[in-house]
């Protein structure tokens, strides 16, 4: 296997070199455009050589709609709506992170039911992207029983949304100072039912999806990325841990209340497509044991959130806070100049960071694998577009 | 008033934390220590009595420690903006960005960047570009970031890349040239990267750039 | 909704339905009408008691149901019926639709949904017919470069290639709509030509996609037409003969060969997948990496048709897995000799031939859902092991199983005078 800086030269000297002149008569380039059932919002393109990929070249952009710089022109509770578009089913992660900068920059302190509160809908926003996650990898590899069954025991958790914050997706919910409403009543038992049945459900999971030899075959040992390589492209989240580096933000920089619960990071040390597939799984499985905690030790009653002024500023200075999202780590760089808006908001997001693996671990695979590798990634488009 | 004792003390608590969980990481193998600084983190002292909220509490051993190990090295050439826990602030010039990240990965342990961004600044007519570095393999610097940054002439921005140095910017400087403008001298392929092919305007993230009807 | 309150008018109404009328008076008395004296006045009818079946008689034989008997009775045996409805198009078509449909239904079921649930009262019955209406009034859209002759005759190609297999199947004792000696090999001849048209097909889309499904699909169907052909001739060994009607009758002679040859079942079954490019050997149409494969630039009518020529050749793949193992059409004789005890009449009614279409469908349709049964449990499988388990471990499993059948036949347990034959 080349090193990373071989592949990086060969693959910048083959993407300009063709570009420039004329195509040689063996490549043929594809376009997996965003008219792709395999490729989401996303285009890349691709060059073959008979089943072999030689080049990939992403170009995202499709849902770019100026994230950052309309931030800039409302005060920090109006981000909140517009700021969990890029992931709509996530979006309890996006707006943490957000809003714990914010508490960052303005000395805000979060009751502590609230805290709680905070942590079980993100961890419940895990587990409803982490589902369609699978789902979508299901129908790319096409299994379609493994497309239908997450989909459908994601309603569990987006009825649990639902109860709690009122959306079936883009809650909302989370906002500098706590969050909006209470929980109703009810809601921790039937949080608890719901978690034990879908418990059952993972075993069936592994029944039909990872222990089925048809997908071990596809992904074990495909598009390995190693533990330096890792390191060297920065990549984040699942990714990561599946090559091997325990590194997750709720055990390393516990923000709220995860440094009360007890849990283990889950990793792998293949990193093959299987690890990364894999990864994701063993985190819902853990997240369950997160709940589980959290609504054990949520205090009765309290407040949830602390009320802010209407046009809450701060002194000027800057923070950057990050918290662990279904797709790696979400980190929020806000630079305040004393007004009510801020100066300027910079996302970091998990996908984009991750996208940089996809043309090196792509190039020298066949083109049948090109949906398993892309979508092992973790890749969600309209983040990392923002 | 009391909020922020109460926030400054929680920030305060949080290196003794998080270096509980850390000690527990499981199975990966602790590097041997380098550091001039002992290794595990003192709990930072408490803020004095109702502070103003401009002033900055007493900066933390650990944390000090790096950016003096810095300093010692580089001089004149790097200036430490801020220092709190486990976030770092440095800048430094144009000139000498790539040898300060060279140093920051090959000896203190900063192996990757999260991301590179920018800010505008109109009034000071600077470009502030900063970079965010973390640590995957050193497990005392697991949750540091040092923010290293580098101010560039608003009219002609230009910047070495750090290409060679973290792999992991190649499409971060890529957005940041077409959102801000700045060239990155180095990079293999400096072109816009999400924006329409058919963009014929100012770079959007620059504060002359008014979205329509705000 | 409300805007089709809004605009309505009840002059428009009763003008619509004056104008629905006016079009079913016009197709009857052009079309319909003369279609009935045509085949009235020439089509040899036969005789009813002592005088010629008059059209008149005919007309009025609503008056005197008996009168339809003899002329349904003749109708039966001729070829037309037997090419157009009974063992031909019309029943391999009324199982293609059902399998749609119980595909649907059944994959729902694996994947905790209910499928079709609105068209028609019970559990959506009708959601084909409305799909079909929906692919007839769709537009056709053909790539402005592609090769035009062969785009269009590609999909009729199919269906008829289908249709044409689907005619040497023995489905009752002297039903069959071709009865030729070497009816197996006339079978994997006819196969022969599926992956001529997709590669046909895919060339004249004059596109990327199809033409790597295009490729994918000759590869594939090549890889696994041989150990297709070893399992058959296996059964061929056993049984003495190629005519497909008398593999049957050896196995009701005997006993069923799959008992015999369990192995080179399961190969055939495998290998019927692949032919049927079905899950989890659906890689012409993987619709993740290359949209939809060789059938990327279908739309409308000729995506009807090639849909209705790869469920045509299911039934034909599952009819031909019922024939060679599992005996045909061979079983209890279920149906009572008189079906109103004393009839008179004209019998159309035989109840050996009933009992046989009845076996021989349970078990099309048993194996037809064997055949659907991996499309929920299993994903796609890639190139590189797809031929591998073609050309080596499926080719050295059907040659297992010759060698077992060689085994039976020379060591006289089966074959003529065998001691398993009855």
């Amino acid at each position: 296997m080349a090193t990373l800086e071989e592949k990086i030269e060969e693959t910048r000297k083959l993407g300009l070199q063709v570009v420039k002149e004329i195509e040689e008569d063996r490549l043929m380039t594809l376009s997996v455009g965003p008219q792709h059932p395999g490729s989401g919002h996303f285009r890349f393109t691709i060059k073959v050589d008979g089943d072999y990929i030689v080049y990939c070249d992403p170009d995202p952009g499709y849902v770019h709609r100026g994230e950052e710089k309309m931030c800039e022109y409302r005060n920090v509770i109006q981000n909140i709506p517009h700021l969990e578009r890029p992931v709509i089913h996530d979006s309890n992660n996006i707006t943490y992170s957000y809003s714990l900068a914010v508490e960052d920059l303005m000395g805000i302190q979060v009751p502590r039911r609230g805290q709680f509160i905070r942590a079980i809908a993100s961890e419940l926003n895990r587990q409803v992207y982490t589902l369609y996650w699978l789902a979508i990898y299901g129908i790319f590899l096409g299994h379609s029983t493994m497309f239908m069954w997450p989909a459908g025991d994601r309603e569990l958790f987006i009825d649990l949304l639902e109860r709690l914050t009122g959306a079936r997706v883009t809650h909302a919910y989370n906002i500098p100072g706590g969050v909006r409403n209470d929980m109703p009543e009810g809601f921790k038992q039937r949080c608890l039912d719901h978690i034990r049945y879908f418990e059952k459900r993972l075993k069936e999971y592994e029944d039909i999806f990872y222990n089925m030899p048809l997908f071990r075959q596809r992904t074990e040992g495909v598009a390995v990325l190693s533990k330096e390589d890792a390191v060297k492209l920065g990549v984040t989240g699942s990714v990561l841990r599946a090559s091997g580096i325990p590194y997750d933000i709720r055990k390393v920089e516990p923000y709220d209340v995860y440094n009360e619960v007890d849990f283990k990071v889950q990793y792998m040390k293949t990193g093959d497509s299987f690890a990364r597939s894999y990864v994701p799984f063993l985190d819902m499985k853990e997240s369950c044991n997160i709940m589980r905690q959290l609504l054990d030790k949520m205090p009765e009653s309290g407040e949830v959130r602390t009320k802010l002024q209407p046009n809450p500023k701060g002194p000027p200075g800057e923070a950057y806070r990050r918290v662990e999202s279904g797709r790696g780590a979400l980190g929020y760089h806000i630079v305040s100049d004393g007004t009510p808006r801020p100066y300027r908001v910079k996302i970091s997001v998990g996908s984009f960071r991750n996208l940089l693996a996809l043309p090196y671990l792509l190039v020298g695979n066949k083109l049948a694998d090109m949906p398993a590798v892309y979508w092992s990634l973790n890749y969600w488009p309209v983040e990392a577009d923002r | 008033m009391s909020s922020d004792k109460e926030e400054q003390k929680m920030k305060a608590a949080k290196p003794t934390k998080a270096a509980g969980p850390e000690k527990a990481a499981p199975e990966v193998a602790k590097p041997a220590e380098t550091k001039p600084v002992p290794a595990p983190k003192p709990a930072a002292p408490p803020a004095t009595a109702a502070p103003p909220a401009k002033q900055e509490p007493e900066p933390p051993a650990f944390e000090k420690g790096l950016a003096q190990e810095l300093v010692a090295k580089f001089g004149d050439a790097v200036k430490i903006l801020y220092i709190r826990p486990i976030r770092i602030k440095v800048e430094t010039g144009p000139s000498s960005i790539v040898e300060v990240a060279t140093y920051l990965r090959d000896s203190m342990g900063f192996d990757h960047a999260e991301s590179a961004s920018g800010t505008d600044y109109p009034k000071e007519n600077q470009i502030e570009v900063n970079y965010h570095l973390g640590s995957y393999t050193r497990d005392d610097l697991l949750a540091n970031i040092i923010v290293l940054t580098t101010k560039a002439n608003r009219d002609d921005p230009r910047v070495p890349s750090l290409i060679r140095v973290y792999p992991s910017v190649e499409y971060h400087e890529r957005e940041t040239y077409e959102m801000l403008g700045v060239y990155f001298e180095g990079h293999p392929r400096m072109e816009r990267f999400l924006l329409p092919e058919d963009w014929a305007d100012i770079p959007p993230l620059r504060k002359d750039f008014r979205i329509k009807g705000r | 909704m409300a805007s089709y309150i809004e605009s309505f008018r009840f002059g428009e109404f009763v003008g619509s339905v004056l104008w629905l009328v006016f079009w079913i008076l016009i197709i009857i008395s052009l079309v319909g009408l003369p279609l009935i004296f045509i085949v009235l006045f020439y089509v040899p009818l036969p005789p009813l008691g002592d005088e010629p079946l008059t059209p008149y008689l005919f007309l009025t034989m609503v008056v005197d149901p008996t009168r339809t008997v003899p002329i349904a009775k003749y109708l039966i045996h001729t070829d037309l019926f037997r090419v157009a409805a009974f063992p031909g198009f019309t029943y391999a078509a009324l199982f293609a639709a059902v399998t749609i449909f119980v595909e649907r239904k059944f994959l729902a079921k694996m994947q905790l949904r209910y499928g079709p649930l609105y068209v028609g009262k019970i559990e959506g019955w009708l959601q084909l017919a409305a799909d079909g209406l929906k692919l007839i009034s769709k537009e056709i859209i053909i790539p402005a470069a592609a090769d035009k002759p062969i785009f269009w005759a590609a999909p009729i190609a199919f269906v008829s290639v289908a249709a044409a297999a689907a005619a040497l199947i023995p489905v009752a004792p002297g039903w069959v709509v071709a009865d030729i000696d070497v009816g197996l090999v006339a079978v994997f001849a006819i196969f022969g030509f599926f992956p001529l048209i997709a590669l046909l097909f895919s060339w004249a889309s004059n596109s990327k996609y199809p033409f790597i499904g295009g490729l994918r699909a000759l590869h594939q169907i090549i890889a696994f037409e041989i150990p297709f052909i070893i399992s058959a001739l296996s059964v061929v060994i056993l049984a003495g003969t190629l005519n497909l009607t008398g593999i049957v009758e050896s196995q009701i002679a005997s006993y069923w060969f799959v008992f015999f040859l369990p192995i080179s079942a399961f190969v055939f079954y495998l290998s019927s997948l692949a032919e049927l490019e079905r899950i989890p050997f659906d890689l012409p149409e993987a619709e993740s990496e290359i949209v939809a494969g060789w059938i990327t630039e279908t739309s409308g009518m000729i995506y009807g048709l090639i849909q209705l020529g790869t469920y045509l050749k299911l039934y034909v793949l599952a009819a031909l897995f019922v024939v060679l193992f599992l005996g045909g059409w061979s079983g209890p004789i279920i149906f009572p000799e008189e079906i109103i005890p004393g009839y008179t009449g004209e019998k159309i009614y035989n109840h050996v031939t009933l009992s046989a279409i009845f076996w021989f469908s349970v078990k099309t349709f048993g194996v037809i859902m064997l055949f659907l049964l991996p499309r929920g449990i299993s994903p796609r499988i890639r190139i590189d092991i797809l031929l591998h388990t073609g050309w080596y471990k499926l080719i050295v499993l059907s040659f297992i199983n010759m060698f077992v059948a060689l085994a039976l036949i020379y060591g006289g347990i089966l074959g003529p005078e065998g001691l398993l034959v009855r």
